[in-house]
């Protein structure tokens, strides 16, 4: 009954589709290809891809991970709300104000609870 | 301005306490004070919603300005004062246990202050996004705290399967959710509820919303057969942990469980015997109570003796869900008052159990109970009498909240269920009295480890408290009776 209103997300995927098999077939088309042994490896963001599978990472990398995710939300939450400041008047400065200081209080404690420092 | 402030104010006095409380744990060097602290904002929040409940939900009117998604009416700020008390005892027997077990880690308080903040924003939800805020700020809180104990291999094991499998139920019902915002068009209970009612839609979207909205539900209030993690997660999770799951988890998971079935399909349709969801909740109740009743008789460690009691207490709770089609207000100010009853004596039950242990000779099976009544007969006294609440024998406040329950499945003329949940209750005798027979008629085999109670003023504390609200409402329901039927005369 609503599906009209679904049209422009179907065709937000038509294009995405397009564009990216479109630009798969060009460099494929186009590019230049000269493979060594080096360059035909899986690339792991510039980790060795093989060798043990059950590697202890430290947990260091997961709470630097889940800080970045919370500042990263709080930055989403800011940037439309910057944009819609003068419309939302004192209640979204006062709400805005509200959710900064959650933030704020969860860096403090990350902070003196250590999360921060990597050299432990 | 001002009344509608006073509605808010339980939330704000727990997030910002608990605010208070995380700050406070990593700027001082104050560990003892925590539990106190964390009575002290929680206590405070319950008085705040019992000043909302004298002005009246209806001369707050504002607050909806304020907080669109939220509804505040003598539903929401009945479970506010329930879960209010539920956490603050929770953390007064925390403050005990955790300092005699070493693992007095200051982010226990703050993290059992926000589940209980989501706690009340389930029940006070109005909106199904809202909903699944607090459903989540309530549960991902729980599962931190049943992994509380992080060198236990038991502990990592129950909060491993709550958390996947309670991830697993609140995707399911996000997903029911979604398919009834397919169907109608909107996320706000109200307006869901007036889609369902209008006769011209029909959509089988909407049944199998419904059944997946069902099963979510069904697994946080641990009905059989969703209930897989309960034991697991109560037994592995540090005891104040797991009182905290059994009274306030479950309340929340209740206080959703009649918004959505009565507010989302209250319509006649959904909520008629013959075409809705009463059949399929009362075969929950029915499954629920016979089947933890009966396992609950066969386990050997005390914490999973309660947690498959907590479950079939559950099932008691479902029979007055149920019930609530045909007698609304009735019904659902029953529950409430069982609710009330349960939380009060399972917190106490949970509490008296911390005090009959000490570090490194906890009371884990029947055998450590052996002959403490006559070594200890202090501590056993509270053990036994929450128990016996528990069972639901008068003069205790449980023999009301099931009687109650038990009066409205018959009005509302579901005299099977009746019956069997009767007969259920008289199976659960049994695996209570064993606790009075391993208290008071045996003697320790020799060379068994002897549990030694420990001592603790916050523990004691919070059974005095316990034994009060239990003692208050055998004898004298009158005020917290009168207080659940009006919500369900508003309701």
């Amino acid at each position: 009954m609503h599906v009209q209103t679904y049209a422009p997300m179907f065709m937000l995927f038509v294009a995405a589709t397009a564009i990216a098999t479109l630009f798969f077939t060009l460099a494929t088309v186009l590019g230049p290809s000269k493979p060594s042994a080096e360059k035909s490896l899986p690339f792991e963001c510039g980790s060795d891809s093989d060798g043990a599978q059950h590697v202890r990472l430290s947990v260091k990398f997961y709470l630097t991970a889940i800080l970045f995710v919370v500042f990263d939300i709080e930055s989403v939450f800011v940037y439309p709300w910057a944009i819609q400041f003068r419309s939302l008047g004192w209640m979204g400065l006062a709400s805005m104000m509200g959710f900064l200081l959650v933030i704020l209080v969860g860096l403090v404690y990350a902070w003196k609870k250590g999360a921060l420092e990597w050299e432990t | 301005m001002m009344p509608s402030i006073l509605a808010l104010m339980p939330m704000l006095v727990i997030g910002f306490g608990a605010l208070a409380l995380m700050l406070a744990e990593v700027l001082t060097d104050a560990k003892t004070g925590l539990a106190v602290g964390t009575a002290v904002v929680l206590f405070t929040a319950a008085a705040f919603a019992c000043a909302g409940w004298m002005v009246g939900p209806e001369n707050l009117g504002d607050a909806a300005v304020f907080a669109p998604w939220l509804v505040f009416d003598r539903f929401t700020l009945f479970f506010e004062v329930l879960l209010a008390l539920s956490g603050a005892l929770a953390a007064l027997v925390a403050g005990g246990y955790l300092r005699e077990h070493g693992i007095d880690r200051g982010e226990f308080y703050a993290i059992l202050s926000f589940s209980t903040l989501g706690a009340m924003m389930l029940a006070a939800a109005g909106d199904v996004l809202m909903l699944f805020v607090g459903l989540e700020t309530m549960s991902i809180g729980a599962y931190a705290l049943a992994g509380f104990r992080r060198g236990s291999p038991k502990s990592a094991e129950g909060a491993l399967k709550y958390f996947l499998l309670g991830s697993f139920a609140a995707a399911l019902m996000m997903f029911g959710f979604a398919l009834l915002y397919g169907a109608t068009g909107h996320t706000d209970l109200a307006g869901l509820h007036n889609a369902l009612a209008s006769e011209s839609l029909r959509s089988p979207s909407i049944v199998i919303a419904l059944a997946l909205v069902l099963a979510g539900l069904a697994f946080k209030v641990s009905a059989v057969p969703f209930h897989m993690w309960t034991p697991d997660a109560y037994e592995g999770a540090p005891t104040p942990a797991t009182a905290f799951m059994a009274a306030s988890v479950k309340a929340g998971g209740f206080a959703v469980l009649l918004r959505v079935l009565l507010t989302v399909f209250g319509d006649e349709r959904s909520a008629s015997w013959a075409t809705g969801w009463p059949p399929v909740v009362a075969l929950l109740a029915v499954l629920t109570m016979t089947v933890a009743n009966l396992v609950a008789g066969r386990q050997e460690s005390i914490k999973r003796m309660l947690a498959y009691s907590s479950i079939a207490h559950a099932g008691y709770l479902l029979v007055g869900v149920v019930a609530a089609i045909r007698a609304p207000a009735q019904a659902q100010s029953a529950v409430l008052f069982y609710l009330a009853t349960y939380s009060v004596s399972t917190i106490g039950a949970f509490a008296a159990l911390v005090l009959c242990g000490s570090r490194g000779a906890e009371v884990v099976s029947y055998e450590d109970l052996a002959g403490l009544g006559r070594r200890h007969p202090a501590v056993a006294l509270p053990f036994a009498f929450f128990i016996l609440s528990l069972a639901g024998m008068p003069p205790m406040a449980g023999f009301f909240g099931k009687w109650f329950v038990f009066k409205a499945a018959m009005d509302a003329g579901l005299h099977g269920l009746t019956v069997i949940a009767f007969i259920n209750s008289v199976i659960a005798a049994y695996y209570y009295l064993k606790v009075f027979v391993f208290l008071y008629m045996r003697e320790p085999a020799a060379g068994a480890p002897i549990a030694k109670p420990m001592w603790s003023g916050e523990v004691v504390t919070a059974i005095a408290l316990c034994a009060f609200f239990v003692l208050l409402l055998g004898l004298a329901p009158g005020a917290v009776l009168d207080a659940a039927l009006a919500v369900g005369g508003a309701g």
